[in-house]
């Protein structure tokens, strides 16, 4: 696990907001009855031959003259999935790219998933789906770290929702946490199917946005500008007029994103130039309250 | 006459390097900073212009350097300009007999005895009077062509044929400078000034105008250059005359022909010796030889600067005939135009680099 020195994996606490289904124990509020400390009900011994949970204060009390087991809800665990674009504007960075950003969350979460005991797995695309970094779900030490590097070192074309949509099929049908990584800088008319096949999903949306592409450089200047993904040139001179034009176009597709996703009772996290766990770990405090 | 007709270049192969002037339209990545989302920011009219303007300065720059490489110039042209007037060579004499005072206008009123002192105290230099009056001359003749030689023991080639004012102007401005020499030779100014005609196409009428205070006793071989000369060139010999106090006047007496009296009788004898005892004085010699040539010989007689200036005036009116002659105009070089251009577009190019986003930190 090959991370940078100078800042060590940070871990995040993250609960699933609802309670899901599955059999393997974990932290997560879960559907199954088992070892928890999450009272349900008593029954009888008979039905639940369990012993080693008798509630013997509550037997006596019975008027049925059962012998009565405490029933408790299981934790359970599930699985995380990173669907994670790898598109060539991700690419972009003044001083980290945002895929950088990006391979640094994954090994925070690689991280932090092991210690909750959640399986893992990951998901990348571009314009297609990318099956060189598709890792199925695997409970597992140090896989953020093998995951991280895969995205350190990828190569990077144009990208755009067919990539997604091609990557959620594989996701359809499984109670999962997923993080979609991605600078949603294409068009939203076709995410909302894609987050309708991940219904039975929580879905973090995690827009990495990079400091330099929000924010317009501070003095006077004429910019020649290429397109990361489609190579399409724009020459800007930067003024006072500009600038505000920018910072308006982020708000406004900022609101367009937040408009979005709170219609389907979603919240998107940002990320701008570094990842934060501490902004994650509220983030799912806030969730789950 | 349009400059850009045809122009020529002293090393057209540098022409070889014009294609270099495409490169500035090769779309290079090393010249855009990337951006992972173009279509979020505001479309940029300045930016646009500002975008076509480098590539253009730079095209532009490129085509003025190489251009100004080969040299480009009209090449060398001759023109047919028609004037009207004379080729006039003013054959001035420099010695120092010319720096002496002429005698004032009011000259014929004076004393004789004191006249002397009068011209020390009043007169000007003959070489002035004379210096301003040419000046003049020139300057009420533009349509003339001027050719200037000073002489002395030898002839001085001062400007050749011109019709340049201001370059004979200041050739007898020039005449002013210093004092006088010390000889004075006119059979040797002549035979110059009258070279100098040579091998020019005769496009008008043709002036010596020998402008001296003295005159020469000419040896025969000298006479018969001279004679030959005009001849063959066709030129008009006018002598200005300034007359010093005390110079011999050149009258009916000098003008006189030889006289015709054989015999040995006491009056022809006598009027033998006085025609020959003219023809010692140098002036009159010069003066008989010159009304022997036969080519057109006018004597202008100046004793005071308005005779001088009457004589000038007199010459001004015999000689106006229309002149056709070729002027040579000199190759010219257009490349300074170029290279102001060149300089310009890359002043451009650096102020648009000064203003350049070269990276996002």
């Amino acid at each position: 696990m090959s991370q940078r020195s100078d800042d060590a994996v940070q871990e995040f606490h993250y609960r699933l907001p609802y309670r899901a289904s599955g059999q393997r124990p974990g932290s997560h509020p879960g559907t199954s009855l088992g070892s928890g400390q999450e009272f349900v009900s008593h029954m009888s011994l008979y039905d639940r031959p369990d012993p080693r949970r008798l509630d013997l204060r509550a037997s006596v009390r019975s008027t049925t003259g059962d012998w009565l087991v405490r029933v408790n809800r299981q934790r359970v665990g599930v699985a995380v999935q990173l669907l994670v674009d790898v598109s060539a504007s991700m690419n972009f960075g003044a001083q980290r790219s945002k895929l950088q950003v990006s391979a640094d969350f994954v090994a925070s979460l690689g991280h932090s998933a092991f210690r909750i005991g959640d399986a893992l797995g990951m998901l990348a695309f571009d314009h297609r789906e990318r099956p060189d970094l598709c890792m199925p779900a695997t409970l597992s030490r140090g896989l953020g770290g093998v995951m991280a590097d895969s995205l350190r070192g990828c190569d990077t074309t144009a990208g755009g929702i067919e990539g997604l949509e091609e990557a959620v099929m594989q996701l359809t049908g499984r109670e999962a946490l997923v993080f979609l990584v991605s600078d949603f800088h294409w068009p939203l008319d076709r995410l909302g199917a894609v987050l309708d096949l991940l219904s039975h999903t929580f879905v973090v949306p995690v827009v990495v946005w990079d400091p330099a592409e929000i924010e317009p450089p501070p003095h006077d200047a004429v910019a020649p500008l290429r397109d990361a993904e489609s190579g399409v040139r724009r020459t800007l001179f930067l003024r006072p007029k500009l600038r505000a034009q920018w910072r308006e176009g982020v708000a406004a597709r900022r609101a367009e994103l937040d408009a979005f996703f709170s219609a389907r009772d979603l919240r998107a996290f940002y990320i701008h130039g570094a990842f934060d766990a501490e902004a994650m770990s509220q983030y799912f405090f806030e969730a789950t309250a | 006459m349009n400059p850009f007709t045809d122009i020529d270049f002293t090393q057209p192969w540098a022409l070889l390097l014009l294609p270099l002037a495409v490169l500035p339209l090769l779309r290079r990545r090393r010249d855009t900073l990337l951006f992972p989302h173009l279509a979020w920011l505001p479309h940029d009219r300045a930016g646009r212009i500002a975008g076509f303007a480098w590539r253009a300065l730079a095209v532009l720059g490129l085509l003025s350097i190489v251009l100004a490489l080969a040299g480009p110039g009209s090449p060398e042209t001759s023109v047919t300009r028609t004037g009207r007037g004379a080729e006039i060579l003013i054959l001035m004499d420099r010695s120092r007999s010319m720096d002496a005072k002429m005698k004032p206008s009011d000259w014929r009123t004076i004393d004789p005895h004191s006249l002397l002192h009068q011209i020390d105290s009043r007169g000007e230099p003959k070489s002035a009077v004379a210096r301003d009056l040419l000046s003049k001359f020139v300057d009420q003749r533009p349509d003339d062509r001027f050719a200037l030689m000073f002489f002395s023991a030898g002839p001085m080639n001062v400007v050749s044929f011109t019709q340049h004012d201001a370059v004979v102007q200041a050739g007898i401005k020039a005449g002013g400078l210093g004092r006088g020499l010390s000889d004075t030779n006119v059979g040797r100014g002549l035979i110059a000034a009258i070279e100098s005609f040579d091998q020019r196409a005769y496009s008008g009428s043709r002036i010596i105008m020998l402008v001296t205070d003295g005159g020469a006793h000419l040896d025969e071989p000298t006479r018969k250059r001279i004679r030959s000369g005009l001849q063959a060139n066709r030129i008009a010999l006018h002598w200005l005359y300034l007359r010093t106090l005390n110079a011999p006047e050149l009258g009916d007496e000098a003008s006189a022909g030889p006289p015709d009296a054989p015999g040995d009788d006491p009056a022809s004898i006598e009027a033998r010796n006085a025609w020959a005892t003219q023809e010692s004085i140098p002036e009159v010699s010069l003066h008989r030889y010159f009304q022997s040539l036969p080519t057109p010989y006018h004597l202008y007689q100046a004793d005071s600067p308005e005779d001088l200036a009457k004589a000038v005036a007199e010459v001004g009116r015999q000689q106006n005939f229309p002149l056709d002659f070729q002027e040579q105009i000199p190759r010219q070089d257009h490349s300074r135009l170029f290279i102001a251009l060149a300089v310009l577009c890359c002043t451009g190019l650096l102020i648009y680099r000064s203003m350049l986003l070269r990276s996002w930190l």
